[in-house]
């Protein structure tokens, strides 16, 4: 059952006449969580406030649980739509304490009650009557989080959850935080410019760029069968080779790959690859080699540049241990590729 | 699939509270504007031949003069400051803009008392040298003498905003500047003063609007000017018509200033230095040329500010037995009152104001707030004259078809609703700024966060914006009490019939020889003008 759909959505800035979001459509089922990946520009954070009623779009449908809140020009107040929002800088009420934030959107009956049970929830135990400003970054957003789920809201939205956390914290809280959304079961959607922060926390990605959406899907599809050069980028480098097709197999400018399936294609093809479906070895069945260009090291593993003569360069992981001392070229072979026309 | 179908969005309370305030506030500057177009009245030809002309030079050569020398002493003042180390130079900071506290027409007479026979300057020479002078030593009434009183007065403007913007601007600029072999002076000309163009004319422009808006300066002085016209027009000769004309004229000369202002700026935005200021390395000078600079301030500050304050606390301490009497008090609650309800009104209206633009995030309703603050930049005897017209033909509307009363009333004109009505006009722009400057501080954020939390638009401001923008609000009130105290060709016209401020009541009597007992009124102005220029100093820091 989806709790959240959009139909057709479209804003523009009233300035420029680009739009900032076009035509997006999508649909978020309950209790999943949503990452909204993009580039900064890329209409994300438009896209949240559109749900939140914070700014409204020009033309199309949105749908909360079942009933309108946008249609065209007309639409539900923020006040009403029971949306939850963590902002990127939390916006807590700098003049009220921990507690009266979180029981702010409470009906006073139970309001003591619940927020002390959300803000347990939330691994905040005794800060109630402290002010923001005595709180960590990292306790504040955990009193954000609470404030917005404390109503029980339809929806969850985040803008940008991650991005004031340094590295080392970041995992952890990515984490914890999915935890948390979990145990509620409460639908939610996050706002992100780092694909980790998606790959780590959501269900599903939606990826846009300059206002459109581009694919909305589980991880590994976006990662293995992305629609366009743009979602499969965002990813992670993809590698692109040029190749003629024989009977035998595929002829490029790095040496030549055995493939009884080449046969089926005709005309110049697009070898495309990532670097960690390759191997800086020699293997029966292909005979690639480069030159070394630059080798990067990342502890976990490394990065192999190699050039053709042309200077078409391709990037291979291998492991950490392997060495490249006095060696001018490589070769490698690569266990997965994906073939296209090249036009 | 239920419908929730609501209001369209673009339309809420608060635009139509705006637009209503604006309304208001818009009325007289834009029944002027129609004047322009009408025929001018009886004595038009009278003042066009003989008048019009002086009424032109003068006020074009007060400008200028003006001009230049806030700029002279401005901007040397503000770079002093911010770049070198002097004796004093902390204090010299604040010390340099408490000539905003003097309205210009006190300090007019005050210097004439200085330099009058029973005057301080003469009384020492004349004990100390034996020089005797027939008359003052020198006769300042005059439009040089205008010019110096008006430039003693408003300099601090041009001072305080080009400080903001020298102590703004990068340093190593400069620094880059002396590396490639131009002297200090050199740097000072080519590439700081340059930089700071836009805030320096910006100043200046500030300066030249109280210019036009003088009238106790001019009138003292006997300079004809278009203010000095308008009165004439309006009081001597019974003639508003051609009073409305006149001040249509001198809007034009504001909108012009405003153009060039705006050109030169180009697509800028002035806004003043926020934020932490990185400490600024100041320059060691020589000895001689710290005592130079300390004793440049000095004399500037003494001649500004010192050499009046002290006379008229002389004045005070020689008649206030005389006149600190009931009326007197009087004179301060009715002052006070009407100064802390207008700012208490004008804060409000620029709460609503504001708000609603902090809810629609539409252009239009940016520049149609906009309008609301332009009357800061007008004169205020043509605000006056704006606000009666149609105060008047309201009048006239009410007792000739709602009363029919055969005998003519003044049920809005003439009254202190008039009064605040004008003041509101005048001064919104001064209750204006800080609260946009609180709401921007705070941030949209809190605002939409309380909404999504269930909270509608006007409990959300109750709870949430106003206590956030405390501080704003009560520097907004205190700003437009002070401003509106020093008012007066404004309260002079609209002022009920017998009703006077601590302004009229000073300006009255020192235009009645009675200098030395205005005094005290006077004292009080400049007092409380003094308290939030020392606040507005750290603000802006």
């Amino acid at each position: 059952m989806s709790i959240l759909s959009l139909k057709q959505v479209n804003k523009k800035y009233s300035q420029e006449q680009e739009f900032a979001i076009k035509d997006v459509s999508f649909e978020v089922e309950e209790g999943e969580i949503l990452a909204l990946v993009g580039e900064s520009g890329s209409g994300k954070t438009t896209l949240l406030r559109l749900i939140a009623g914070l700014e409204h779009p020009d033309s199309g449908l949105i749908s909360l649980s079942g009933q309108i809140i946008v249609e065209g020009k007309k639409s539900v107040p923020a006040h009403e739509r029971q949306v939850g929002m963590v902002f990127q800088d939390y916006a807590l009420f700098p003049h009220l304490t921990i507690l009266e934030n979180v029981k702010f959107g409470l009906k006073k009956s139970h309001a003591e009650k619940k927020a002390k049970e959300t803000l347990k929830l939330v691994g905040l135990k005794e800060d109630y009557n402290k002010y923001p400003h005595q709180l960590s970054g990292g306790q504040q957003q955990r009193v954000a989080l609470a404030r917005a789920i404390a109503p029980n809201p339809k929806i969850l939205l985040m803008d940008e959850p991650f991005s004031n956390l340094d590295a080392l914290l970041k995992d952890q809280v990515r984490e914890e935080i999915r935890q948390i959304i979990k145990k509620t079961g409460i639908t939610a959607i996050f706002v992100t410019h780092d694909t980790k922060d998606a790959l780590s926390t959501a269900d599903r990605i939606a990826i846009l760029h300059k206002g459109y959406l581009q694919q909305i899907d589980i991880p590994k599809i976006l990662y293995e069968n992305p629609v366009n050069p743009y979602v499969a980028n965002f990813f992670g480098k993809r590698n692109e080779i040029t190749a003629i097709p024989s009977e035998e197999g595929y002829y490029t400018s790095f040496g030549f790959i055995t493939d009884p399936e080449a046969k089926n294609h005709t005309g110049k093809i697009k070898l495309l690859f990532r670097p960690e479906h390759g191997e800086v070895v020699q293997r029966d069945g292909q005979q690639l080699t480069g030159k070394i260009v630059k080798i990067s090291y990342f502890g976990s593993h490394q990065m192999v540049k190699l050039a053709d003569d042309e200077g078409t360069r391709v990037t291979i992981r291998t492991n950490p241990g392997r060495s490249f001392e006095g060696m001018e070229r490589a070769c490698f072979y690569l266990w997965k590729y994906d073939v296209e026309e090249a036009f | 699939m239920e419908v929730l179908k609501r209001n369209y969005y673009w339309w809420n309370k608060w635009t139509g509270y705006s637009l209503l305030i604006l309304l208001l506030v818009a009325t007289p500057l834009f029944t002027i504007f129609i004047k322009l177009f009408d025929s001018p009245g009886g004595s038009w030809s009278h003042i066009a031949n003989n008048l019009l002309f002086g009424y032109f030079q003068n006020t074009i050569l007060l400008l200028l003069g003006v001009a230049f020398f806030t700029f002279l002493l401005g901007v040397s003042t503000a770079w002093l400051v911010s770049n070198y180390e002097f004796p004093g130079r902390k204090y010299f900071e604040w010390l340099l803009i408490l000539p905003l506290g003097f309205p210009g027409y006190i300090m007019a007479y005050t210097y004439v008392g200085i330099l009058d026979y029973t005057g301080p300057l003469q009384v020492f020479l004349r004990n100390t040298f034996d020089i005797n002078f027939r008359g003052s030593v020198i006769d300042i009434m005059n439009l040089p003498g205008a010019i110096f009183i008006l430039s003693i007065t408003l300099f601090p403007y041009v001072f305080l905003i080009s400080r903001s913007s020298f102590v703004g601007q990068s340093k190593t600029l400069q620094e880059a500047s002396f590396l490639l072999g131009t002297n200090r002076l050199k740097t000072f000309f080519k590439v700081a003063l340059p930089m700071a163009r836009p805030a320096i004319v910006a100043g200046i422009a500030l300066a030249s609007m109280e210019v036009l808006n003088d009238y106790g300066t001019v009138k003292y002085f006997g300079v004809n000017t278009f203010t000095t016209g308008i009165f004439r027009a309006w009081f001597s000769l019974g003639d508003s018509s051609t009073a409305i004309y006149l001040a249509a004229i001198l809007m034009v000369f504001v909108f012009v200033i405003l153009y060039l202002e705006s050109i030169q700026r180009g697509q800028r935005q002035y806004s003043s230095v926020h934020g932490v200021q990185r400490p600024t390395a100041r320059l060691h000078p020589t000895l001689w040329k710290k005592l130079f600079y300390s004793g440049a301030c000095l004399f500037i500050f003494l001649l500004s500010f010192l050499f009046p304050f002290l006379q008229l606390i002389h004045w005070v301490s020689m008649t206030y037995s005389k006149v600190v009497n009931k009326d007197f008090f009087l004179l301060i609650y009715r002052s006070f009152g009407l100064a802390a309800i207008s700012g208490i009104i004008i804060v409000f209206f620029s709460v609503v104001l504001l708000y609603a633009l902090r809810l629609s995030p539409f252009k239009w309703v940016k520049n149609i707030t906009k309008i609301a603050t332009l009357g800061y930049a007008i004169p205020g005897a043509v605000i006056a004259v704006g606000v009666m017209i149609p105060f008047i033909g309201l009048d006239k509307w009410i007792y000739g078809t709602l009363i029919s009363s055969k005998t003519a009333g003044l049920f809005f004109s003439g009254t202190l609703f008039a009064l605040v009505f004008a003041y509101i006009v005048r001064f919104m722009a001064v209750g204006y700024n800080p609260v946009e400057a609180g709401f921007q501080k705070i941030g949209i954020h809190v605002n939409e966060a309380s909404r999504l939390l269930g909270t509608r638009s006007t409990k959300t401001l109750w709870k949430i914006d106003l206590p956030l923008i405390k501080t704003s609000l009560v520097s907004g009130i205190i700003l437009v009490f002070v401003d509106i105290l020093k008012e007066l060709p404004l309260t002079l016209i609209l002022r009920p019939f017998n009703y006077q401020t601590l302004a009229t009541k000073a300006f009255d009597m020192a235009t009645n020889e009675m200098i030395a007992e205005s005094a005290n009124a006077a004292l009080i102005i400049i007092l409380t003008g003094i308290i939030p220029i020392i606040f507005l100093n750290r603000l802006l820091k």
